[in-house]
């Protein structure tokens, strides 16, 4: 028998799998193809203080092994979040990780307050790498003295373990990784999508009206790998690895990679049961590379 | 809804880029209602990623009929699997139209928009009494006339706009006459968003309930990934594939 367990410091998940935010609903949607409790954790559609009707479509084009999405956080607003949480909690024991957003610091620290109180929530994921909601697709991720001063305010006033999701668009992601980690994160998921541009040939225009959308899915992969790769060879807190992961293998790299644990994302949109079939996929990978467990490779990428 | 392996029974070339697809299914077919759709992977590679909605023509339990319309790289695929071929298919999806008990309904299909009226007209006929306007571009466009022909249909008027069969002009272009002419209730209509925009004008001040069937681009067909959002009347936007296909006619934005 091989353990899939995975450790974060603050919290042993019984498996490095966890569904990423905007990929998966608020949980219940996916109760229909699968027992939630097979899950590591996973994380809930980003949160803001208010209601969001989300971007003016198109919000969605496919591209080579890959899709950018233009969705623009859309979502109920914290409040409704709430009743959807003591909802979920009542189907799953699996850890439910919440994506904190906000317009700005003051809007991110009153959303993770709002559910560092609620016991049915195990960690605060920080959301400062949307590639979605400025146009050019601004985030706070991009500057590290604002992911400083964001990542610290937080900590301050909450008591959860908080992930800090950095964006792959910046001149240097392992600086900005480590303003996050100085500034009290306990854990790190990279990467958001990476900014991509569509055309309409056509209309000579973008397809997008922000111009830019988040590119994500299999054609990220050794992209996303690279860059946490680099990050959790210069920190000591967990990286999560997410990038297109559409199997065990790829689960199993991200580890060797670095990784304590991974985020599922598009795969999960394509094909729902997903999930289910890439545990499957970790445990007879692991049996057939005779990895007893996930720490034992961590990091373990011979250069 | 789950997903489920169906096996391809026939893949019929029924006109042009119209096809007319037969699969077996292991509950799809059972479980499904006038108005719900499937999300298709018609590849087994990641190009193209996604799954492709497609609009259930007929349910004849174990199997479901997909009609389609070659429109695209996922249609294109679609419509060169052969009989035998497996291929992964999620469903039933989607809302449907509401049941009715002796109303005269009025069913409007705007060319491959025919998919889920069909479906109705067959599981709706009893009880009911069943009007059909259905109209396309061109003769060519307006397909399985034969299988229409068989409906339990108390009148069916034909349009195309080039005037190659049917009468010429617009399915819109006399549908007030008919509602009135008719005593007409219901609708159910689905079709490009020009012809329920036209519809929407047409109908408006009549005394009918209008349902209509929404096509969209969508990214996963239950609910998840946000992106076929569609603007409603009273502001903020509805999901095509979850809170839909079926929508009140008069409460989108067209």
């Amino acid at each position: 028998m091989v353990d899939l367990s995975a450790d974060l410091g603050f919290i042993k998940l019984k498996n490095p799998v966890i569904p990423a935010s905007g990929t998966f609903g608020y949980g219940e949607e996916f109760q229909t193809f699968f027992d939630l409790d097979i899950l590591g954790a996973f994380v809930l559609k980003g949160i803001y203080k208010n209601p969001r009707p989300g971007n003016i479509p198109p919000r969605l084009h496919e591209t080579a092994a890959g899709l950018l999405n233009s969705i623009g956080l859309a979502g109920p607003g914290a409040e409704e979040l709430v009743n959807i949480i003591k909802r979920v909690a009542g189907i799953t024991h699996t850890p439910v990780v919440v994506n904190v957003c906000g317009e700005d610091d003051e809007e991110y620290l009153e959303v993770a307050q709002i559910f560092d109180a609620l016991d049915e929530v195990a960690m605060l994921e920080l959301n400062i790498s949307c590639p979605n909601v400025r146009a050019g697709g601004k985030c706070p991720a991009q500057d590290g003295q604002h992911t400083y001063r964001l990542v610290k305010l937080i900590k301050q006033n909450t008591v959860k373990p908080l992930i800090v999701k950095l964006s792959p668009n910046v001149k240097d992601i392992v600086s900005i990784a480590l303003s996050a980690e100085e500034a009290g994160a306990d854990a790190l998921s990279l990467v958001n999508a990476y900014l991509g541009l569509a055309v309409n040939l056509k209309s000579r225009a973008p397809v997008f009206r922000n111009v830019f959308a988040g590119l994500s899915g299999p054609a990220i992969k050794p992209l996303a790998l690279k860059l946490v790769y680099e990050v959790a060879r210069q920190v000591a807190v967990p990286v999560i690895g997410i990038g297109g992961i559409t199997c065990g293998g790829d689960v199993l790299e991200f580890i060797l990679a670095g990784a304590s644990a991974v985020q599922t994302g598009t795969v999960n949109m394509v094909e729902p049961a997903a999930s289910v079939r890439i545990l499957h996929e970790i445990e007879t990978q692991m049996q057939e590379l005779q990895i007893k467990n996930l720490e034992e490779i961590r990091g373990e990428l011979k250069i | 809804m789950k997903e489920e392996k169906c096996r391809v029974v026939e893949n019929i070339n029924i006109n042009e880029k119209y096809y007319l697809m037969k699969l077996k299914t292991t509950t799809i077919a059972k479980d499904c209602r006038p108005g719900n759709f499937v999300m298709v992977a018609v590849s087994t590679t990641f190009d193209p990623l996604l799954k492709r909605p497609f609009g259930i023509f007929k349910s004849e339990p174990p199997y479901i009929y997909l009609y389609y319309e070659v429109v695209g790289k996922g249609s294109e695929l679609m419509s060169r699997l052969k009989e035998n071929d497996n291929l992964a298919v999620l469903g039933p999806l989607g809302n449907s139209f509401p049941v009715f008990r002796s109303e005269n309904i009025l069913l409007i299909a705007g060319g491959r928009g025919i998919v889920p009226i069909y479906f109705a007209a067959e599981n709706y006929a009893a009880g009911n009494t069943l009007f059909l306007i259905y109209g396309a571009k061109s003769a060519g466009d307006l397909n399985l006339l034969d299988r229409i022909d068989s409906l339990p249909l108390k009148k069916t008027y034909l349009y195309s706009e080039n005037g190659s069969t049917g009468k010429k002009g617009l399915v819109t272009g006399d549908v007030r006459e008919i509602i009135i002419d008719n005593h007409i209730n219901i609708t159910f209509s689905c079709g490009p968003d020009a012809m329920f925009k036209s519809l929407n004008q047409e109908l408006a001040g009549l005394a009918v309930e209008n349902y209509a069937s929404l096509e969209a681009l969508m990214g996963c067909g239950f609910g998840i990934c946000y992106s076929c959002a569609v603007k409603t009347r009273l502001g903020g936007y509805k999901k095509v594939c979850s809170d839909g296909p079926v929508f009140k006619l008069e409460d989108i934005e067209w």
